[in-house]
Formats: structure tokens, sequence, C-alpha cells
């Protein structure tokens, strides 16, 4: 089971992250949310407009995956994107993460993250950024 | 569709850090990537340009699935736009000829095809800076509808040829 770390939840609520959902025939929206609660080690709840559920529940009814980029500040600082099941609960978006990538430019961008030992996680952050989260 | 001036100068700013977006792409089958890119240029009113610095599953999206989403992250300062339409990666090798919805791809490339050239990113602090630019070609993304992100306006259409 993913587990998320320290770092990637602390960013996570505080910057929130753009929601990428898609129709099951591939077509994408976007939906940006600038907060969210990490509510275990995997799920990520983000309350939602009424227009945003009007945006995305029809694409998540029928293909339930989402992908997350920290948003603000946290798309520079944060260099993750999150991947997951998506499940809409009146105003609730949950994502429950199954794939963590690194999106750090260079040469490891796009290195899956969540399939690593999570002690090596935790290595890995710690050498590459000095912050543990958004300025506070 | 054109973008206002207000859109161009939110999506290029030269120096201090420059701008981020996250551009969300979709396999056919509804498996989407959103990843953050900050190498962007406006490109004849209605094209946004991205270094392609190897975005591997961008990559595998757009080739069998020709559309995206790019949505301004930093900075925001209210500017919460969203903007979509047909996507591609144009690459020196292709024919002369070849034109994406109506952009040239000699042109586009030759113009940002080095973009370590044109615009060094020297401003931007080395621990989010690629330690080499090494750039494959150009993400090219027609913007065919602007909408708002914010939550009281999500997908609200913004017109800007009134």
């Amino acid at each position: 089971m993913t587990k998320l770390t320290p770092r990637q939840k602390n960013w996570l609520e505080g910057t929130g992250a753009h929601i990428g959902t898609a129709s099951k025939n591939g077509n994408p929206t976007v939906i940006v949310v600038d907060k969210a609660t990490v509510i275990n080690e995997s799920t990520v709840k983000f309350i939602l407009s009424a227009k945003q559920v009007q945006l995305v529940e029809k694409n998540i009814s029928e293909n339930p995956r989402a992908s997350l980029g920290p948003g603000g500040i946290g798309s520079i600082r944060a260099a993750y994107q999150f991947k997951g099941k998506a499940s809409i609960v009146g105003n609730e978006l949950f994502v429950e993460v199954n794939e963590i990538y690194s999106t750090k430019p260079g040469p490891e961008a796009g290195l899956r993250l969540d399939n690593l030992d999570y002690n090596d996680v935790l290595k890995f952050e710690s050498s590459r950024w000095a912050d543990d989260g958004p300025p506070r | 569709m054109k973008l206002n001036q207000a859109m161009k100068d939110a999506l290029k700013i030269v120096g201090k850090g420059g701008v981020v977006v996250h551009l969300t792409t979709s396999s056919l089958d509804g498996n989407t990537n959103t990843v953050g890119e900050r190498f962007i240029t406006v490109f004849k009113d209605e094209f946004i340009l991205i270094a392609d610095m190897f975005a591997q599953k961008t990559r595998v999206n757009l080739n069998e699935n020709q559309i995206g989403v790019i949505t301004l992250a930093h900075p925001v300062n209210g500017r919460t736009w969203s903007f979509k339409g047909p996507a591609t990666i144009l690459q020196e090798g292709l024919p002369d000829d070849y034109e994406f919805e109506g952009l040239k791809a000699v042109e586009a490339l030759k113009e940002w095809g080095n973009w370590a050239e044109k615009e060094p990113p020297s401003e931007v602090p080395p621990d989010i800076r690629p330690p080499v630019l090494v750039q494959r070609g150009v993400i090219a993304l027609k913007v065919n509808e602007i909408t708002d992100y914010s939550s009281e306006h999500a997908g609200n259409i913004i017109n800007t040829e009134i």
C-alpha cells in the first residue's frame, strides 16, 4: 500500500493540487483546489465547490482515475505527481494515491517513488530538498 | 483563439524565477498525467509552447491523444486560467512542410528549439532547475478554449475576442 511521506503530505495539504481527470475516452478536465487534507497514509481529501463537482463528477463516475500536481509554490518546490483512484461523496473528492512520481527536472524526472522502500524515499527527499513542506 | 495581453504576460515572465504551469494530458482510455512545466512561451498569439525536456509520459499520451490542458500554477495572483486545445510535440526531423493546427514546425523550432541559448535559465534557483537544459523539441498546444478554474467560477468560459 502506498504511503505518503511527511513532506508529500505537508505540500499537498498546504498548497492543494491541480487535479487531472478525464472521460473514459480521454478528454481531460482539470480543477484546481488550493488546500487538501490527508486523511490516512494514502488518501487525500479535497473540498470542492458545486461548480467543481459539476465539472468532474461525470468523468469520475465513468473513469475513477485522477492525477495530482501540487499547486502554487508547490508546483516549483514539490516536484511530485500523484496518481490514484478518485471518488466523490457530496462535495468531497477523495483520491486514494497508488502511484507517486518525482517530476524534478533532470535525470530523475519521472522516477517512480512509491515502489521504493519507504525509508529510501525519505532519504531521496532529504538529499534533494531542504524543506519538509511549504513555508509556515 | 487568441490570448489577450494579460494572458501573454502571465505566461511569460523572464527572470524572477519565471512562470510555472501544469500540463495535463491523457491516454485514450483516460489515464491522465499532470506535470509542472517551467519553460513556456506564447507563439503567434494562439499557441502555447513548452520546452520538451524528455517528458516521457506526456509524449506517450500525446502520441495517441492529441489534447492537453494548461493551468497557470505560479505566480497566480488571481489569474486562474485554464487553456485547452489540441497538443503535440514538434521535434527536429519532421518534414519541412509539417504543420500542426496551422503552426509550422520549422518556425516554432527555429525560434524555440534551443531554449537554453535563447533564454538561459540562470535566474532559476539551482535546486529546482535541471542540471543541464536538455531539450528534445517543443510541446505545442493550440488554445481553443480558455476557462476560469477558480472554485467559484470553475469552468466558466473566458472570451478574449469580444
